[in-house]
């Protein structure tokens, strides 16, 4: 080690170096925080298991934009030219299954940190509880909406490249996409993100957080399916399911009003029912964040 | 380097934080300077409210707080930029690796990322980790995982590292390896609130003591003064402790003893109360042990321990400021 000496000079100094290079505030503390979240979620600095269910969820989720591409191409001078087998907002719906990925991810994010007691010496340092939670909140999300928007990237793009019109007018034709897309798919992000991470935040056990979002929603779509059952609520009941609210701003994104294969078409006053749904979660959510990790409050 | 060198490292006016109905510290004003300062008080003496108000972390229900010339209340975020804080308890995340652990926090300091893994690196090497840095945080003893809680604290360069029994679960190795870090720091620019309730760690490393018990302040100062404020002397002979101490009572001398020296051959020591003018009470000594023959070992004036100025101080029976 070199040793400096100098002004502060003392014959204990074994290369100690005061700082004096530049320091953030609570943006970069929030943007590290954010960092090695994102880091910890998809394995990265991690051994291979943890980065296994990361990538491989990002595989399956892709499969069916690679097989329809593979279709499209392999019909490309046949009759079934321009069949598809699913629409750019039903694959929306496929990034439903990105659900298994936050029920494990969001709990790793948060939990050891209560658990290990690692939460006091973050909060020694100079960011807020309203800056943990907008940092976990922004890693979750972050990766959600990759993992979400990444397959419709390949479909569209694979689309583009088969299409037997020509690039330049499948491009033309599908122009919406490429905002519905995006925008539903981070309506997606947010409400799994901040619905994962409150649930996870109410526990130091991942165990239990990862079960309770899997319950959450099991139990959500059991008394969605009772109600209905029973006729109540004109089949409103079928909003009771969370994972049922972001299809429907999904499809209120991508045609303007319900679509025919959702289980709530055709109930008078689903859409805003849904929409208030929607964000009446989202709203609890991240109240409950703020409220679980409010420390300097106290 | 330091904004404003010539603050104190911190100060406090009425401070009072109450829980519901408990009073957790009560009304405590102090003002300490830099360098080396023990927090001392027994388990719920107010130890660990007052870290949490000098981090921001909590409020005070009443009285002012000032952190390295900064006001606390009013900003909490730009003072614990400046502070580095070891907790009491595990605090690591036992799945990283020493090296992701400091730097990651280093990062959550405010230092860019290849500042944070630079610096990371550094204050390892500083708290003697240099080669297991690499290894999950899981694996380490006790010494260790003490070790890279000292460096998660120092990261970020600190004016003031708030350390929370940093000693406690050591060996006596480990503990003195600790102690001897902390003593360090100063000299590193650093300086340093330790709290605990070993009052040998304190007279051992600091230079000013703040005692709390309760919630109020028992006494503050430097440790030299507070170890030399006993006014007596010692008198330590190798044969005749019990005729010595007979001798000087009957020449006008109060003379503390331990219940246990008074048999007549044994080798002891006597403390011996010393006026304003230690001169003639010397000379007594002298005469005293002279006139007896007694073997001599040592006089020396009585340094007491922290733990007897806090009693004295708490019975009100100090003089301190």
């Amino acid at each position: 080690m070199a040793v400096t000496g100098g002004a502060r000079g003392a014959v204990y100094d074994r290369g100690y170096r005061p700082y004096d290079g530049p320091r953030g505030g609570r943006a970069a503390a929030t943007l590290a925080l954010y960092k090695a979240s994102v880091r910890r979620a998809v394995g990265l600095r991690r051994s291979w298991r943890q980065k296994f269910l990361p990538l491989a969820l990002l595989g399956v989720v892709s499969i069916p934009a690679a097989v329809n591409v593979g279709i499209g191409y392999a019909t490309r001078n046949s009759p079934l030219e321009g069949f598809s087998f699913f629409t750019y907002r039903e694959y929306v719906g496929v990034s439903s299954a990105l659900l298994l990925f936050v029920a494990v991810c969001a709990p790793d994010v948060v939990c050891p940190e209560r658990r290990q007691r690692v939460l006091p010496v973050i909060f020694a340092r100079p960011l807020t509880g309203v800056d943990y939670v907008v940092a976990k909140l922004g890693a979750i999300f972050s990766i959600v909406f990759a993992f979400a928007v990444l397959p419709q990237i390949l479909l569209f793009v694979g689309q583009t490249l088969v299409s037997k019109d020509g690039s330049l007018r499948y491009v033309t034709d599908h122009a919406d996409v490429l905002w519905k897309v995006p925008l539903a798919v981070a309506a997606l992000a947010a409400y799994y993100a901040a619905l994962s991470l409150a649930v996870s935040s109410l526990t130091a056990r991942r165990i239990v957080a990862g079960a309770s979002i899997f319950g959450i929603t099991i139990i959500s779509s059991v008394v969605a399916g009772i109600l209905d059952n029973a006729g109540a609520l004109g089949g409103r009941g079928r909003l009771v399911n969370v994972l049922a609210l972001p299809l429907v701003v999904r499809d209120l994104i991508f045609e303007g009003h319900i679509h025919e294969s959702s289980p709530v078409a055709g109930v008078p006053g689903a859409a805003a029912l849904g929409l208030a749904a929607y964000f009446v979660v989202l709203g609890l959510s991240v109240g409950v964040l703020l409220w679980r990790y409010r420390w300097a409050e106290r | 380097m330091s904004p404003a060198p010539a603050a104190p490292l911190f100060r406090t006016a009425g401070l009072t934080k109450r829980y519901g109905g408990v009073t957790a510290l009560d009304g405590l004003t102090v003002d300490v300077p830099r360098g080396l300062v023990g927090l001392v008080g027994a388990n719920g003496a107010g130890k660990t409210t007052l870290f949490r108000l000098l981090l921001g972390l909590a409020r005070p229900t009443e009285g002012d707080i000032e952190v390295v010339g900064r006001p606390v209340a009013s900003d909490p975020v730009g003072t614990r930029a400046r502070l580095g804080y070891m907790p009491e308890h595990d605090c690591l995340p036992l799945d990283q690796s020493a090296a992701d652990v400091v730097s990651t926090l280093g990062e959550l300091s405010g230092l860019p990322a290849r500042a944070a893994r630079q610096r990371a690196s550094e204050v390892l090497d500083l708290v003697g980790l240099d080669e297991a840095r690499f290894r999950p945080v899981g694996g380490f003893s006790t010494g260790m995982r003490q070790r890279v809680k000292l460096a998660q604290a120092l990261v970020a360069d600190p004016e003031l590292a708030l350390l929370d029994e940093p000693t406690a679960g050591l060996d006596p190795t480990g503990r003195e390896e600790m102690l001897a870090l902390v003593s360090r720091l100063s000299s590193f620019g650093i300086s340093v609130l330790l709290a605990t309730h070993l009052l040998d760690d304190v007279a051992r490393v600091c230079d000013h003591v703040v005692m709390l018990d309760a919630g109020r302040l028992v006494v503050a100062g430097p440790t030299e003064t507070l170890l030399h404020q006993t006014g007596k002397l010692t008198v330590e002979v190798n044969a005749g402790i019990g005729r010595l101490a007979r001798a000087l009572r009957e020449r006008g001398l109060t003379v503390v003893t331990d219940a246990l020296f008074e048999a007549d051959g044994e080798a002891g020591a006597v403390d011996v109360v010393v006026g304003a003018d230690a001169g003639p009470v010397l000379d007594t000594i002298r005469d005293v042990l002279a006139d007896l023959g007694l073997p001599l070992q040592r006089l020396s004036s009585r340094a007491a321990s922290l733990d007897e100025a806090f009693v004295a101080a708490e019975r009100g029976a100090g003089t301190w400021p």
